[in-house]
């Protein structure tokens, strides 16, 4: 049989560990809204009976029960449901910001619109027809003159809005580069204080969600794989140790960044070498990984993060996943082999100006102005060779428009009109090395179409993964959000368990007086 | 399932969020009226949009440019018919010349100031003028086809005999207007042969009614009043010339004006929003929208915190 005072230290037992369940109750009622939160449940053990096993101890008809215990507060989270949700979200991350650069390029574009390129060029041509019937009148030159002006400004234009955007695609990966750094590092860290922590017995629930988080933001950037590391000494068997987190690549081998407490940085190599290694300077080669020095200096490392003498290992871009907003940023931005979004779009006006501009010179060359000189080149660049940035009208043309090549004829005749007709047909001649296509045609199908194409698989791709991402959250949600409902019925329950508790000690408190203060005072 | 709040919660704002963008998209159709604003809500639409675009600008053009042809012709037209009322007049004058019985120095004098008169006025039918252009000077249209100052008209490459000084081919030369994609209408007619000769034919008269003395009767207006009759023919023929190019207008008028149609249609029904298609949507859409929030409203307030107790 027990100890006097066993009832009473049963039910204390039993006060202490509702009570505690009861405070997580309160946790998790007040983390209802935090974000990345994991419920968590007091895993409740009865507590070894009595007597124990041994040579003296005394015979029972049984184990008289001790009460109970907390063993551990457990986060309820299923590590297969998050690898899933960090899949789907850097599948999103990838294509949202992909839509983003595309949907960026439309607005500089702006087709179908009464201000964009292809409504210069309808106007430029329709003042050239205008020319063509009347090529005495001055005022129709002049019209020509500017139109071609507003055709030049649109090139213009639109090159340097692309480049404007193409310069915030390449800060935006110098800033994504710096939110992995602080987050590898960020992680690194929670790694230490959760290794310090768990083999003295604990469980660090919060440090676990703190560290659960940072990877949800990182695999928006990068594709990870985590994996975990047992802490040693006295850690209880649901610990979740250290985590090793490495990005994932083309081929087998991926890019350790984070191990324990040590985490790698990564650095951007661009075709210029920028000051900070962070921030690309021209297009991008890819990056590589240091870890810092206690000086704050840069150690380069492989890709196990074991130190590297020498030149780096640079993991080139096309290495990469393309998953993660990172590489959506790269491939947006350009990369050294001339490929990217922007570039190509930008390659592509630049070919039409040139093109374009080298037929009408050539067309415009062939006539004569209303003087009888042979046409010059109508246009011409402002620096270099004729491109979307530098193509310009003739400025002797746009102080002169009487040099407005408009006749065919070799002397001057003031009604002849034939070569602005055939200045005109430029914008539909196919025959200009574009292809196959005419000036018109390569602009509406191989600029805009190709460009709604991709935008529209961008758009689609990011609605499918925001979906799949919606149901993977639903199912993370389902197993580790706090339902209050729920919580509501736990405290009950946690309530009630706690005040019978009470009560029982009143009970053994009514006993031990009975034998206390009732007994042995026969006669009294 | 477990189901929580913070579920409830998300997967209201995510459908509340998707219906508010199939709103904002068909707000956006139905103001403007197009079914497209920019290339990746339809590709193909777009870049169909931008050929139909410039298939009916195209088109406007060339009505413009219509609008040019009738003018040449019709202004050419009303010239030329001046040019053969002078001819009739000078015939008939020529004819009463050449009634050698009656006339009398006197008569031959007054004969002979109309004659100049109507000469001057032939020059003048020369340098018909519409706008800035001189009609009858092919593509030299900035100068007369005759030269007042000067003297004459301009040495040409079929004048008999060969003529001394330049030769400018821009007094033939044709001027064409485009009409259509690579039909081109020729609208000047090319006269300037025609009112040289006829200047001539003046000169020839004018010598021949100067030239007649009151005992010399005998003088021959038959031949003058054939060659007459003969240029007389040449502006009629320039005129069923005139006529059957403004046929030919007409025709391109008429077809200009169907393709005008068809390019808009055919634009239209590309990019064009369906109103009742647009608004019978966004009526669907917005009566679901209200049943997605009133739902909502009903389902996020309450938990069983509100009924303890």
């Amino acid at each position: 049989m027990g100890s006097t005072f066993m009832g009473l230290e049963t039910s204390k037992r039993g006060l202490q560990t509702q009570q505690s369940a009861l405070y997580t109750t309160g946790h998790n009622i007040s983390n209802a809204n935090t974000l990345g939160y994991s419920r968590q449940r007091v895993n409740m053990e009865a507590t070894s009976g009595f007597p124990g096993v041994g040579l003296n101890a005394g015979t029972m008809p049984g184990f008289l029960g001790t009460g109970v215990t907390a063993g551990s507060i457990q986060r309820i989270r299923d590590g297969f449901v998050d690898k899933q949700f960090r899949d789907e979200t850097n599948k999103l991350g990838y294509w949202e910001s992909r839509t983003d650069a595309i949907s960026q390029m439309e607005d500089v574009l702006a087709e179908p619109s009464e201000y964009g390129l292809q409504q210069s060029l309808t106007d430029f041509w329709k003042s050239l027809g205008v020319l063509s019937t009347d090529p005495e009148n001055g005022g129709a030159r002049a019209v020509v003159v500017e139109r071609g002006v507003a055709v030049a400004d649109s090139f213009n234009y639109i090159h340097k809005s692309l480049k404007n955007i193409q310069d915030n695609l390449g800060k935006e990966i110098g800033a994504s580069v710096n939110t992995i750094n602080s987050i590898l590092k960020q992680v690194g860290d929670l790694n230490k204080q959760i290794t310090d922590v768990e083999p003295n017995g604990y469980m660090p629930n919060d440090l676990y969600d703190a560290r659960d988080n940072l990877l949800d933001q990182l695999s928006q950037l990068v594709p990870i794989e985590v994996k975990y590391e047992k802490s040693g000494g006295n850690a209880l068997a649901i610990a979740e140790g250290s985590v090793t987190v490495t990005i994932k690549t083309k081929g087998s081998e991926g890019l350790k960044v984070v191990e324990g407490k040590e985490f790698a940085q990564m650095r951007t190599k661009s075709v210029n070498t920028s000051s900070d290694n962070v921030n690309p300077n021209g297009d991008i080669e890819g990056f590589y990984l240091v870890k810092l020095n206690p000086d704050g200096s840069d150690m380069k490392v492989d890709r196990n993060m074991v130190e590297e003498t020498g030149t780096p290992t640079y993991i080139r871009h096309e290495d990469f996943l393309d998953q993660g907003k990172l590489k959506s940023l790269v491939n947006s931005f350009g990369k050294d082999d001339g490929k990217g979004l922007y570039p190509e779009m930008i390659d592509k006006l630049n070919l039409m100006a040139q093109k374009f501009a080298e037929k009408f010179n050539e067309v415009h060359k062939s006539g004569t102005d209303s003087k009888g000189d042979k046409g010059l080149d109508f246009f011409v660049p402002s620096d270099g060779t004729i491109s979307a940035s530098t193509i310009k009208i003739n400025s002797k043309i746009q102080d002169d428009p009487s040099r407005l090549a408009a006749s065919d004829s070799a002397t001057a005749e003031a009604g002849n009109g034939n070569n602005a007709k055939n200045l005109g047909d430029v914008l539909f001649d196919k025959d200009i090395d574009l292809g196959n296509d005419s000036v018109q045609s390569f602009f509406s199908g191989k600029i805009i179409g190709e460009l709604g194409v991709k935008g529209q698989q961008a758009i689609n791709m990011t609605k499918n993964a925001g979906t799949l991402l919606g149901a993977v959250s639903n199912r993370r949600d389902s197993i580790s959000s706090v339902s209050l409902d729920e919580e509501m019925t736990n405290m009950i329950s946690f309530q009630q368990a706690y005040n019978a508790s009470a009560r029982m000690i009143t009970v053994v408190d009514e006993t031990l007086d009975k034998i206390i203060n009732g007994m042995g005072v026969v006669g009294r | 399932m477990r189901v929580t709040q913070s579920m409830l919660s998300n997967n209201m704002l995510r459908n509340l969020s998707s219906s508010y963008n199939k709103l904002g998209k068909l707000q956006e159709q139905i103001d403007t009226g197009k079914k497209v604003t920019r290339p990746s809500d339809d590709p193909v639409v777009v870049m169909k949009s931008l050929g139909y675009g410039m298939q009916v600008e195209k088109v406007d053009q060339y009505q413009k440019n219509l609008g040019q042809v009738n003018n040449w012709l019709d202004s050419s037209e009303d010239a030329l018919d001046g040019a053969g009322s002078i001819l009739q007049r000078a015939k008939e004058l020529a004819t009463n010349a050449a009634n050698t019985g009656s006339m009398t120095k006197d008569d031959r004098d007054k004969i002979k100031i109309e004659l100049n008169q109507l000469q001057e006025q032939m020059r003048d039918l020369a340098n018909t003028k519409v706008g800035d252009k001189y009609l009858f000077s092919g593509t030299m249209t900035d100068k007369p086809l005759y030269d007042k100052d000067n003297g004459g008209y301009p040495n040409l490459a079929t004048d008999v005999p060969a003529p001394t000084g330049p030769i400018i081919d821009g007094y033939t030369s044709n001027v064409e207007i485009e009409v259509f994609d690579s039909v081109s209408l020729r609208v000047n007619t090319n006269a300037a042969e025609m009112f040289k000769d006829i200047d001539k034919l003046f000169d020839g008269l004018n010598a021949k009614v100067d030239a007649t003395g009151e005992a010399d009767d005998n003088i021959n207006f038959g031949e003058a009043i054939s060659n007459i009759d003969k240029q007389l023919d040449v502006v009629l023929t320039k005129r069923a010339d005139i006529g059957a190019r403004s046929n030919r207008a007409e025709l391109m008028h008429n077809r200009l004006e169907m393709q005008e149609g068809a390019a808009k249609k055919q634009r239209s029904l590309n990019e064009d929003v369906d109103m009742e298609k647009a608004i019978t949507e966004m009526i669907t859409s917005e009566s679901i929208h209200r049943a997605a929030l009133s739902v909502g409203a009903r389902i996020i307030q309450p938990s069983l915190v509100d009924f303890l107790r």
